[in-house]
């Protein structure tokens, strides 16, 4: 019966959609796996929910109304195959099930009214997205976390791996395998990765998809309609035999084997309850099938009682989140000139991030740009645009600069945070404006020439013009485009003696001159 | 000369060349810089002119009495052509890869028993060699190509008698092959003015910032007492006359259509410096180096030998 199957059926997807979407983010990149990946992008729900308000109406940004469509169908679908960190909390409880004594392995159902906290937790994130602070979405979002983990670290593990490898086969004389550039994470960030994967895999190994149903704001928002799905698990009143069985294997602890009920708001979807009974007590009920009994656990009470603190913390919250967006926009004001010695005011965003606030209210922190940055100039931030941004990614040209031809980021933005650029549109958006620091520079202070920043510009918007015999920096701001090849190309410590001053709103720089060829040369013999 | 003069000639030179290099045995790198100054090859410096670089390097090298001079059966090479950059080759910032492939192939030609090719790039590494067209024109050659952006291929070393550059990190490749031949491309550069042979040794170091703190043209002519490439060939076809060393155009390019080899890399760089249209004796690293003795910048003492196609 089709039925037993789901469940084997559910596993191969699963890990199927996992290993495609950890592979992309582990910047593992081939014909199939970049459009399936993609593709597997457009459906993770908030990603798409930002993306359809970032870029209206685009085919590409309708993934969550497909979720949507799916979970109304055949309930929480996403939540079991196509969430990636659904199915790393998989493998935790598939890996934990091996270590754990026998009686431990079983789950056992608990009551729904616990879980009225999950809609006062979805109520602050909507609160807090809805006056423009990301931070609870960022922090919370079941995606959003799996990116946070797979590239800081995850890929860090891959490139010492890589690299290790290469490194052996290098004193053989061998250089087929490619080394990669090592990233540069910030330890908060990563601290922070590490406590998320703790917290998740604590929460897994204890209780299975407890993180599903209580702190992730996607399976509070399906699980709100679940409940109405068209196919529903239901019990077969004949069939079952109350031996319990459906229950000691439901991860979602959503199955009361004693009042043969199902509570579909937390439900998802992974259908090991069909394949645990043997006298096919368990089916996939359509709601207009006309039999509906008292069977599935519709938890009207409880479920107005959600609905309940769902609407008052919406109420409440109001009132207080503009006093705490007010607190954290005052930590991000940029320093005052001349009393800070470079670089320590606004954090410059990606190019095709258009804007500080487009950014910051479309990123929910997944880090897939952070992690396909070719030169690993995006990094995590932790506080750098306050509250609002938190640990969203910044360009740091301490370590890296952004390569002049790249787009790489603006492709592979899910959310619509970074937006498209072509190269030609790239070469002239202005992300920044480079300032020279004329008392720190090596030519000034030392005597002697150096010439590294304008070596490094891409536009020539640092040139170097004649000074006491020697060479020195000069700005053409218009030509400026803010990539920061300068500022990571200077020599001086402790501070750069050029850097780059962020846009808050992104610009448009000078086009560079036309490419009209080169001239003849009119000397036929040689000059010496 | 005809040619069986041309052929008697070159294996005469040859056998006098491999004679000499064979009593004075193998140099360790750190003495390489003090040995006495050696030109290889029938002349000082070879400068063609022409519209077609292979076949211009190709008599240069003829000219020179052949690969073999410098590369004998059995050795490794490695050739450090300029990578430095993204972009792609009309644009000229990076050594035409025609050449680097012909260089690769006379070297393999001459004997070597293995060539490899690399630069510390400035942009993206993997970019540069890959858009630059070097890395695919270097493997078609028979090259192997190997990643320099990449701090532990790179070994201590220390220069003696260096006023600024005392110590550096230099690229394995560099310390364990048996002949080095630089291929830098001619450009102008922002503060020193043209970039040249001297100059692209920069990509054979790791920390290049230390040279730009520390008096940068100082640095640059402190690295050749350390070691001294045994072949420079610069590549003069399109020369980029402004916006150096990256450049933003193909409008920052002037067709010169030379190519010029020798072994003397302060020759050389004098030469390409005068083509360029710059008094070698302005540039700083260049009169720092006939200061220090690394090689001369009068040209008319030279025996060289223009070559118009």
């Amino acid at each position: 019966m089709l039925l037993r199957h789901l469940r084997k059926i559910r596993i191969i997807v699963s890990l199927l959609i996992f290993g495609f979407l950890l592979l992309f983010f582990m910047n593992v990149h081939g014909r199939i796996i970049d459009p399936v990946a993609e593709f597997l992008l457009r459906l993770q729900f908030f990603p798409s929910v930002l993306r359809f308000s970032a870029i209206a109406f685009a085919v590409s940004s309708l993934g969550f109304l497909l979720i949507l469509l799916l979970t109304f169908l055949f309930g929480r679908v996403y939540c079991s195959s196509i969430c990636p960190l659904g199915t790393l909390q998989d493998i935790f409880i598939a890996l934990a099930r091996r270590f754990k004594p026998k009686k431990k392995r079983r789950f056992v159902y608990t009551s729904n009214r616990k879980f009225i906290l999950r809609y006062s937790i979805l109520a602050a994130t909507l609160l807090f997205w809805f006056f423009g602070s990301l931070f609870l979405l960022n922090l919370l979002d079941p995606y959003s976390n799996f990116g946070k983990i797979s590239v800081t670290l995850f890929q860090p593990l891959f490139t010492q791996g890589v690299n290790g490898l290469s490194g052996l086969l290098e004193r053989l004389d061998l250089f087929f395998i490619t080394p990669l550039l090592k990233q540069s994470l910030p330890g908060d960030v990563v601290a922070v990765s590490v406590g998320i994967l703790g917290v998740i895999m604590t929460l897994s190994i204890w209780r299975g998809r407890l993180f599903c149903n209580s702190l992730c704001p996607v399976g509070s928002v399906l699980g709100l309609v679940s409940t109405r799905s068209l196919y529903r698990v239901a019990f077969r009143e004949a069939a079952c035999t109350l031996c319990g069985k459906c229950e000691k294997v439901c991860k979602a602890e959503c199955i009361d084997s004693k009042k043969k009920t199902v509570d579909m708001s937390r439900c998802v979807s992974c259908f090991n309850c069909f394949d645990s009974c043997s006298n096919n007590g368990l089916y996939y009920e359509n709601a207009f099938s006309g039999k509906k009994k008292a069977i599935t656990l519709n938890t009207t009470d409880n479920l107005r009682n959600e609905k309940r603190t769902f609407l008052l913390t919406l109420a409440g919250g109001m009132m207080s989140i503009p006093l705490l967006k007010k607190l954290a926009k005052a930590q991000v004001e940029p320093g005052k000139a001349g009393m800070v010695p470079t670089g320590t005011g606004l954090p410059v965003t990606p190019p095709g991030s258009m804007s500080h606030d487009h950014f910051t209210g479309k990123c929910i922190a997944c880090y897939l740009c952070v992690g396909a940055c070719p030169t690993n100039v995006i990094i995590p931030s932790f506080f750098d645009y306050g509250l609002e941004g938190f640990m969203q990614p910044k360009l740091d040209y301490h370590k890296s600069f952004c390569n002049f031809d790249c787009t790489r980021c603006t492709e592979v933005c899910p959310t619509g945070a970074i937006t498209r650029l072509d190269r030609d549109t790239k070469h002239i958006t202005q992300i920044g404006i480079a300032k020279f620091m004329y008392e720190s520079c090596v030519v000034t202070v030392d005597g002697t020439d150096c010439g590294a920043c304008s070596e490094h510009c891409p536009t020539k918007a640092v040139t170097m013009v004649p000074y006491n015999g020697l060479w020195l920096p000069e700005v053409e701001p218009e030509l400026c485009i803010g990539c920061g090849a300068c500022e990571f190309a200077c020599p001086t410590e402790p501070y750069k003696a050029i850097y780059v001053e962020s846009n808050a709103l992104h610009k448009q720089a000078l086009p560079l001159s036309d490419d009209h060829g080169p001239r003849d040369h009119d000397k036929d013999e040689f000059p010496f | 000369m005809d040619r069986r003069d041309f052929l008697r000639k070159s294996v005469l030179y040859g056998a006098v060349a491999g004679l000499g290099a064979s009593a004075l045995g193998t140099f360790t790198p750190a003495l390489a810089g003090l040995r006495p100054h050696i030109t290889k090859g029938n002349f000082d410096l070879v400068a063609v002119r022409g519209s077609n670089l292979v076949a211009m390097f190709d008599r240069a090298m003829q000219e020179m009495g052949g690969m073999s001079q410098w590369v004998k059966p059995g050795q490794t090479v490695v050739v450090k052509p300029n990578i430095g950059w993204d972009v792609v080759p009309d644009r000229a910032a990076n050594t035409n890869p025609d050449l680097v492939g012909a260089v690769v192939r006379h070297c393999l030609q001459a004997g070597a028993s293995r060539v490899t090719v690399f630069d510390h790039t400035c942009d993206n590494w993997q970019r540069s060699y890959e858009n630059s067209g070097i890395e695919k024109a270097a493997r078609d050659a028979g090259a192997r190509v190997v990643p320099g952006n990449f701090e532990r291929n790179y070994r201590d070393i220390s220069i003696p008698g260096a006023v600024r550059l005392t110590e550096a990190k230099v690229h394995e490749q560099i310390l364990d092959n048996d002949v080095f031949i630089n291929v830098p491309v001619l450009k102008h550069h922002s503060s020193t003015r043209v970039t040249i042979a001297m100059k692209n040794l920069m990509g054979i170091v790791w920390d290049r910032r230390y040279w730009h703190r520390n008096d940068l043209n100082q640095c640059i002519a402190d690295f050749c007492l350390f070691r001294k490439p045994d072949l420079n060939i610069v590549d003069a076809m399109l020369v980029m006359t402004q916006n150096g060393p990256r450049g933003t155009s193909t409008a920052d390019l002037v067709r010169k259509n030379s190519l010029m080899v020798s072994s003397d890399i302060v020759a050389i760089d004098a030469a390409s410096a005068l083509i360029f249209g710059e008094e070698p004796a302005n540039v700083g690293h260049l009169a720092i180096a006939e200061e220090l003795n690394i090689g001369s910048l009068d040209l008319s003492k030279l025996n060289i030998q223009r070559v118009y196609m």
